[in-house]
């Protein structure tokens, strides 16, 4: 704590390597800040230029971050340790500004459709986007939490953004006061974890812990945990799930894509940062290990099988992908089991996180095309005869949900391939067992869409929707995506394993 | 051409997939564009065959090993690769399902009035995915075209079916999907295996077929795996008793959809027997011997007393399924070579002859739009040419001489008789139930007076389904009069799949290199 007293010149510039590790965040960030002054300006109808501009943002976003991924050998500590730039946080920062750009893709019509056509939308997606990163390297509790409020903020506004809809509001309301309630208790824990250590930052932490080896203090425990239920609560593991389906359902169709593919990739790529660094799987010792896999065993468990059972009953679309969307967190806590043990280590995470990004994003670009007025139209027995109406976007579904069930040759098989061979490797064939019986029940929900929109026959003759050149786009991206990851998985797992590697 | 000749398998494996890309552009909106649609989804088809039948010319019937091999990388991080060839096994079931390609797709020329289009592409689809199935050598890919089957038939079953086609889809694809889920957790165990024995990643079947696993017991690693490995081919066999999703799938399926899932599906559990789980876990396979050989002899009389009340005679036929897949079960499990030869044959039969008694159904059905049987009598009055057809596949099913099918049941009863001869005489009276339930479902359709008003105006067989039911009926009397034709390209393959799946090959594979079999058969 001497920074604070005293005034160390090398810790306020920046070399020239950090400066270029900052690059994305800061771009992002003066595309924010344009895009508000552009929003100000009313006379000028700023639906365009602030549309514009948060695409340009997030292209620019994208390209300086893939050509750190490219030049970058190693990682670069930023702030005195605080960040940390890396494979694994640049592959993090495309995948969230490619899901936030295709949100905004999504939103253009959707918002003008259901006359909420206003500029601060496009720059609350961009805030939280930036969140996401800043979570994604984070490598101090305290910058952690900031980040972490940073997009949690934004997006609740973004879940009551259909101000005079009830269900809106009582989303936005739950979400607001569960979330808060989640980041106190991280926050919590943090602090529990700052008093024993005398740190906030992670890696000392690891030191303490290592200095400790016949065990720990009991406040310290105390600490870890809050924290860790803190990051079950944001990504929505039962027991701590409560939440989700109702701010899923109400939340408008296109935020709801971004919170399951963004929201989602974040929380877990800072769990799992925040979980390796603080010695999860290498470093800590054997009782503290088995503690943890202990805890996360057996939330994985109960996180696939109700995520699963429940979501069978669901007719509501968005309330079915809310409780498929916990499962899916299951899975992806298995992958996290198995990391210690398995010779892939955690890339079958990030990859799983990616496939599922993709084919979720992909399928809410289809219910935002196919909302109706406030949200109207997404049952079940609304999609009767899609085939026939929009076959091509059927289409688009169909490979969506064929992904998420795990069949070849999708995104979804893939990742789920590797992901359970990790499992396997590591040892936890129970585990497996569990995971793959959860996901054959996942199959009748998913297929149970298809039905309806391939074998059924509309009732009446509903209307088309209308399709726009973005959705569209949007879409298009999504199947190609979804099919390129399934059918040659090699280039995006060796991405993957280079992410997890840096770590 | 010296391309085609490296890739034949390839090119034929996706010949019909990129043939039904192309399709989709056909525009279907007059009754022309609908059957240029129907005309070039039927040329895909038999330019499929033709390939095909250059395979069975290129296949050197010396060679017991994988041959026509091609190889490439596809996720070397954990040793996955595409890696497709063939032996005798696989040759005449590829041969099979392309040969009954173009029967399927002509027969459905009627009966599919509704989105032809995505019809005729999800046949070609399903093409693909079997003849995948066939020749892939890694047993990831074999796991992604297995797989992949699902789609086109759950398609073809929930839009085309009948009326209960969502619930028998649905049936269908959940009850596959549960037992090749298992067996994908044992395909991970043997991946990891081979990384532990030999240092390397890989999953390709001749690597893996060097693995030494633990057999002593039932609670040993080769048990649970074979019980996986089973659980997904029992399933698909469908051996009694998991068979109970096949009624439904074929009775609901469109007459195109059932003789596919008749003639190649159901192979497709034999064949894994054959391919994976016999060779993979030989002492396993002894272990559970007795059991499956109990579970086939009760599957044959079983199948054959339920079919024998069945008012439905395509339910009639579909548990007649379940019997005839008794006899290729227990002939497997009776590990000798004139039982297994017999099996071999007797899926092939079954694909022709149950195959034949499906196209038979639907052309009746298309007439009168019932399949009770009650509802038919006197039919050879007014249908020769069916009736003398239908008489045909229905001697051919119950095996009489001079057909197929007596090939095939001959030689597993005799092969059994060595293994187990209490299973042999089940078996044995099976045929004698089997006799019973297809000739007294025929005197009842076929013959007496013609009862209903509606059947006396039934037109016989036009052009275009003597063109479906003639191939068949030739491959019936060819298979039954000329066995040794098929059997000079399948016996070397066969007695190596003994070899293997009795643990004598062992030795001689763990000396030579891994993937060098495959090469040599290239001639590099």
């Amino acid at each position: 704590m001497e920074a604070l007293t005293t005034i160390r010149p090398e810790l306020l510039t920046l070399t020239d390597g950090q400066l270029q590790a900052l690059m994305p965040y800061f771009l992002v960030f003066g595309g924010i800040s344009l895009a508000i002054i552009a929003s100000v300006l009313r006379s000028l109808k700023p639906k365009w230029p602030v549309f514009i501009l948060g695409m340009l943002t997030t292209i620019a976003g994208i390209c300086s971050a893939s050509g750190l991924l490219g030049s970058q050998a190693g990682s670069e500590l930023i702030f005195n340790g605080m960040m940390v730039s890396d494979a694994y946080s640049n592959f993090f920062n495309i995948v969230f500004l490619a899901s936030a750009a295709f949100t905004l893709l999504s939103s253009f019509r959707y918002l003008d459709h259901e006359q909420l056509q206003h500029p601060e939308y496009y720059v609350l997606v961009l805030f939280s986007a930036l969140g996401m990163m800043l979570m994604a390297s984070a490598l101090d509790l305290i910058v952690l939490f900031i980040a972490l409020e940073l997009m949690s903020l934004s997006v609740y506004v973004l879940v009551g953004f259909r101000r005079a809809d009830r269900r809106c509001n009582e989303a936005a309301m739950k979400y607001f006061i569960l979330g808060s309630a989640a980041s106190a208790i991280l926050l919590y824990g943090s602090a529990l974890l700052y008093g024993m250590t005398g740190s906030t930052n992670i890696r000392d932490i690891l030191a303490f812990v290592q200095a400790h080896p016949q065990g720990l203090p009991v406040v310290y425990v105390l600490g870890a945990w809050l924290v860790l239920v803190g990051f079950l609560f944001k990504v929505a593991t039962v027991p701590f799930h409560m939440w989700m389906p109702d701010v899923y359902e109400g939340a408008p169709t296109p935020v709801t894509g971004f919170m399951t593919t963004g929201l989602k990739a974040a929380a877990f790529a800072a769990f799992v940062r925040v979980l390796i660094s603080a010695g999860y799987g290498k470093g800590l010792v054997t009782a503290v290990q088995s503690h943890f896999h202990d805890i996360l065993w057996v939330s994985a468990v109960l996180t696939m099988l109700v995520g699963n059972i429940v979501a069978l009953t669901q007719v509501n679309l968005k309330r079915m992908l809310a409780y498929s969307s916990i499962a899916h967190s299951g899975y992806i806590l298995v992958g996290m089991i198995a990391g210690p043990g398995s010779e892939q280590g955690y890339a079958p995470v990030v990859m799983y996180l990616v496939a599922y990004a993709v084919m979720n994003l992909g399928a809410f670009v289809v219910l935002t095309i196919l909302a109706g007025r406030d949200d109207s139209g997404l049952n079940l027995q609304d999609l009767a005869g899609l085939s026939r109406r929009h076959p091509w976007l059927s289409f688009a579904m169909g490979v969506f949900m064929f992904s998420m069930a795990g069949i070849p040759p999708t995104a979804g098989f893939a990742a789920k391939y590797l992901l359970f061979y990790s499992a396997v490797q590591a040892n936890e064939i129970p585990l497996v067992i569990i995971a793959v019986l959860c996901s054959a029940i996942s199959v009748y929900y998913y297929l149970r869409v298809l039905v309806y929109i391939y074998m059924r026959d509309p009732a009446g003759s509903p209307a088309a929707s209308r399709v726009s050149v973005w959705s569209l786009v949007a879409v298009s991206a999504m199947v190609v995506l979804t099919l390129q990851i399934g059918i040659l998985p090699a280039k995006m797992v060796s991405a993957a394993k280079k992410a997890v590697t840096s770590l | 051409m010296a391309w085609l000749d490296s890739h034949l398998l390839t090119t034929t494996l996706f010949l019909p997939l990129v043939w039904a890309i192309f399709g989709l552009m056909i525009p279907t909106g007059t009754p022309g564009g609908r059957a240029t649609l129907r005309t070039w989804t039927l040329l895909g088809s038999i330019a499929t065959f033709a390939l095909s039948l250059l395979i069975y010319q290129r296949y050197d019937a010396a060679g017991a090993e994988f041959q026509l091999a091609e190889a490439i990388d596809w996720l070397p991080a954990l040793g996955i690769s595409y890696q497709v060839g063939m032996d005798g096994i696989s040759l005449w079931l590829f041969l099979l399902t392309t040969f009954l390609m173009p029967v399927a797709i002509l027969s459905s020329y009627q009966a599919i009035e509704h989105r032809e289009r995505e019809y005729y592409f999800l046949l070609l689809f399903l093409e693909t995915a079997m003849l995948g199935a066939f020749v892939a050598l890694d047993v990831f890919l074999f796991y992604v075209f297995w797989e992949l089957l699902l789609i086109p038939m759950y398609f073809l079953i929930g839009i085309w079916g009948g009326k209960d086609r969502i619930y028998a889809a649905m049936k269908f694809f959940l009850y596959t999907l549960v037992g090749s889920l298992l067996m994908l957790v044992a395909i991970f165990y043997l991946a990891y295996q081979h990384k532990v024995q030999f240092g390397s990643y890989s999953t390709t079947l001749i690597d893996l077929y060097r693995l030494r696993l633990p057999g002593e017991g039932y609670a040993s690693a080769q048990s649970l795996l074979f019980l996986a490995f089973a659980l997904a081919f029992a399933i698909k066999v469908p051996l009694f008793p998991l068979h109970t999703w096949l009624p439904d799938a074929h009775v609901q399926a469109p007459t195109a959809g059932s003789v596919i899932l008749a003639a190649v599906l159901l192979k497709m559990g034999g064949y894994g027997f054959m391919r994976f789980a016999f060779p993979l876990f030989p002492q396993a396979v002894l272990l559970y011997q007795v059991h499956f050989l109990a579970l086939g002899a009760i599957a044959i009389v079983y199948g054959a007393w339920v079919a024998m009340v069945q008012p439905d005679i395509k339910k009639l036929v579909a548990y007649s399924s379940v019997s005839h897949m008794g006899y290729v079960v227990i002939g497997l499990f009776s590990l000798n070579p004139v039982a297994a030869m017999g099996s071999y044959y007797q899926m092939l039969n079954h694909g022709i002859s149950t195959g034949a008694l499906f196209l038979l159904v639907g052309m009746i059905y298309e007439r009168r739009h019932t399949r009770e049987i009650s509802a038919f009598g006197g039919i050879t009055r007014v249908m020769p040419l069916f009736a003398v057809a239908f008489m045909i596949v229905t001697l051919s099913s119950i095996a009489l001489p001079g057909t197929n099918g007596f090939i095939g049941e001959f030689l597993i009863l005799l092969g059994t008789w060595q293994a187990s001869r209490a299973t042999a005489v089940v078996a044995a009276l099976g045929v004698i139930f089997g006799a019973v339930y297809m000739l007294w479902m025929f005197q009842r359709v076929m013959f007496g007076p013609v009862n209903h008003k509606e059947n006396e105006s039934l037109k016989d067989l036009s052009f275009r389904e003597l063109a479906v039911l003639i191939p068949m009926i030739v491959a019936i009397f060819a298979m039954g009069v000329f066995p040794n034709f098929f059997f000079s390209k399948l016996d070397p393959s066969i007695s190596r799949f003994l070899e293997r799946s009795t643990g004598a090959a062992l030795k001689v594979e763990a000396a030579s290199a891994p993937a060098t079999a495959v090469y040599a058969a290239k001639g590099e």
